[in-house]
């Protein structure tokens, strides 16, 4: 019988495997469109990790991700930075209003804490990024054009090669947060989520852990941004706006908050979506309702998100689920 | 000498005064009872001890130290670990991981350790992972360590809360009416563990319920609380016979 960890090892070099192959062979317009699949990914990884490890919420994921656009934007074509310093730069800036963003998050939570999230990201779109307000950051009335970076020597302006770029990002972010689940961290945040009244009294400080959850989230999706800016080498306010952090959080539920399988897979959709509707009769206006459509299917159906709900069955299929023991509740001595 | 120290301590909530003016201590070593009826005030004293809220008046002493404006994660590093009468377990972990999540409360590796996965995050894994299994076979509850806490019946999850405790290596342990759903059987087993605990771990006990089974049987001394005020304190045989204290457990009918 084959166990089911070894399973998962295989399907996950399969599809590593398939990640790296398959766009080889497709048109560079799609090879772009991969690219934003996978930083897609980097930003539904960032929902992962707020709201299924930590059962926070935030509706201004791509507000974060602004952070490292803008700044890369402003460093790189402003400035003449390399994209190499300017990327930390960005994500540490992304990380820290991360933070600021968590504090009054503190005391909140469900609804009030959406209700936060919203404002900051219409902050973000109305005020911060607005042409006026700030040019030195949003670029005014000319956009920021970042050019793609260089790797070893490399040029990654080819579309294939930066698109392995953008994965082996992905698959170094995927490997963090799967590090961080299984650790002691991972530990941490899920105890926060279960009970914030028991993991303050089992010596957690409740609080910096839900503040460095938020830093973490707002990193990855800072991080997402950066890469953004590159592969569009444009950065515009409208990419950032509040209604793409909405959809963000609708994917990431629909496959799973609890899962990272489900980043892969919602990066695709999310890209894909849009495309594949406009060769139908409909166009990609519809994207946005049909995501709508899937998450009310999914919350009545598989509320735990798709990937999640196939995992069991898989599991389920492999071994019939051991009954635990609960009738024994009889002291057994200390050996 | 007394580790902890309650002095003139009270609370109030809108109208009701939850505590007042309630004065006792904990001499190191022993297992001490705090018993009174529902809405006597006994939770509201645990809350206060361990920091989910600060007393109106009084002070709380710990080991010679004031206790004031020191929050839940501080009172658990100097030492003092609770239980919780409406279970407060980590429901969506295992039984292992609710353990483990005390073990290493005060380790010191963070994010970064885990996120590369370092060597110490590994041995330090294995250690918590070890330290964990071991706490849940001394207390008869090694099988169910992978199932998550949430799936348990209650009087296992009331064993894990307890395990998940003194996995902080706690010096003063706080059982909030541990015996609570328990049927006869069980809470005699309970007793039994509650002393080898004390005797293998070497620490004090305050332990509340508002049942008296469980107290007369492991404790030295009781204190009795009605009302939010102590009305009566002795040896278990002393409060078993004292006419105050039945009055206000049996009311008119006694």
């Amino acid at each position: 019988m084959i166990s089911a960890a070894r399973l998962r090892r295989s399907l996950v070099l399969v599809g590593i495997a398939a990640a790296v192959v398959l766009p080889a062979r497709l048109s560079a317009f799609d090879q772009d469109q991969a690219a934003l699949a996978a930083i897609t990914g980097i930003l539904v990884i960032s929902v992962v990790l707020l709201s299924g490890y930590v059962g926070q919420i935030s509706f201004c994921q791509f507000s974060f991700a602004a952070i490292g656009a803008f700044t890369t934007g402003a460093l790189v074509d402003g400035h003449g930075w390399n994209f190499w310093l300017a990327m930390p730069v960005g994500v540490v800036a992304a990380a820290g209003v991360g933070v600021l963003v968590g504090i009054p998050a503190l005391r909140l939570t469900g609804l009030l804490l959406a209700v936060l999230t919203v404002a900051v990201a219409l902050f973000f779109d109305n005020f911060v990024l607005a042409t006026n307000t700030w040019p030195a950051f949003s670029g005014g009335s000319t956009q920021w054009h970042p050019h793609k970076p260089s790797l070893l020597g490399q040029q990654l302006t080819g579309e294939y090669s930066f698109y392995l770029f953008t994965l082996v990002v992905l698959l170094l972010v995927v490997a963090l947060v799967w590090n961080l689940r299984t650790g002691k961290v991972g530990r941490v945040l899920r105890a926060v989520r279960d009970s914030e009244l028991a993991a303050g009294t089992m010596g957690l400080n409740v609080t910096a852990w839900k503040l460095a959850a938020f830093g973490l989230s707002a990193a990855i999706a800072g991080l997402a941004g950066c890469l953004i800016a590159v592969a569009n080498e444009s950065v515009s306010a409208g990419s950032f706006d509040f209604l793409h952090s909405v959809q963000i959080i609708a994917i990431a539920t629909v496959w799973g908050v609890g899962s990272l399988a489900a980043a892969g897979l919602g990066g695709i959709f999310f890209v894909y979506g849009p495309e594949l509707l406009s060769k139908t009769p409909l166009s990609a206006k519809w994207f946005p309702l049909l995501v709508g459509a899937a998450l009310v299917v999914q919350l009545v159906y598989t509320p735990e998100g798709i990937v999640a709900k196939t995992q069991a069955d898989i599991a389920h299929l492999l071994h019939r689920r051991t009954r635990v023991p609960v009738a024994d509740t009889s002291m057994v001595e200390a050996a | 000498m007394a580790l902890l120290e309650i002095t003139s301590v009270s609370k109030r909530f809108g109208g009701v005064q939850a505590l007042e003016d309630v004065t006792f201590e904990v001499r190191e070593g022993e297992i001490l009872g705090l018993i009174g009826p529902n809405g006597a005030g006994k939770t509201t004293m645990f809350n206060i001890v361990s920091g989910v809220f600060e007393a109106d008046q009084g002070h709380v002493r710990f080991r010679d130290q004031d206790l004031r404006g020191l929050r839940p994660h501080r009172r658990a590093r100097m030492g003092i670990a609770r239980t919780f009468q409406n279970l407060q377990l980590f429901q969506r972990m295992t039984v292992l991981e609710n353990l483990m999540v005390s073990v290493d409360a005060f380790a010191r590796r963070g994010l970064l350790a885990d996120a590369l996965r370092l060597p110490v995050a590994r041995f330090e894994e294995k250690r918590a992972d070890e330290r964990a299994q071991s706490l849940l076979y001394f207390l008869g509850i090694g099988h169910t360590a992978n199932t998550l806490a949430g799936d348990l019946p209650v009087g296992l999850q009331r064993r894990v809360e307890l395990g998940r405790a003194l996995a902080l290596r706690p010096t003063l342990l706080l059982l909030d009416e541990p015996a609570a759903g328990l049927d006869a059987r069980e809470t005699v087993d309970l007793a039994s563990t509650l002393r080898r605990i004390r005797d293998r771990f070497k620490l004090t006990m305050l332990l509340v319920d508002h049942d008296m089974a469980l107290v007369m049987r492991v404790c030295e001394h009781i204190y009795v609380l009605d009302f939010g005020r102590l009305i009566s304190e002795g040896a278990p045989e002393q409060i078993r016979e004292d006419a105050t204290v039945i009055r206000a457990y049996l009311g008119e009918a006694a």
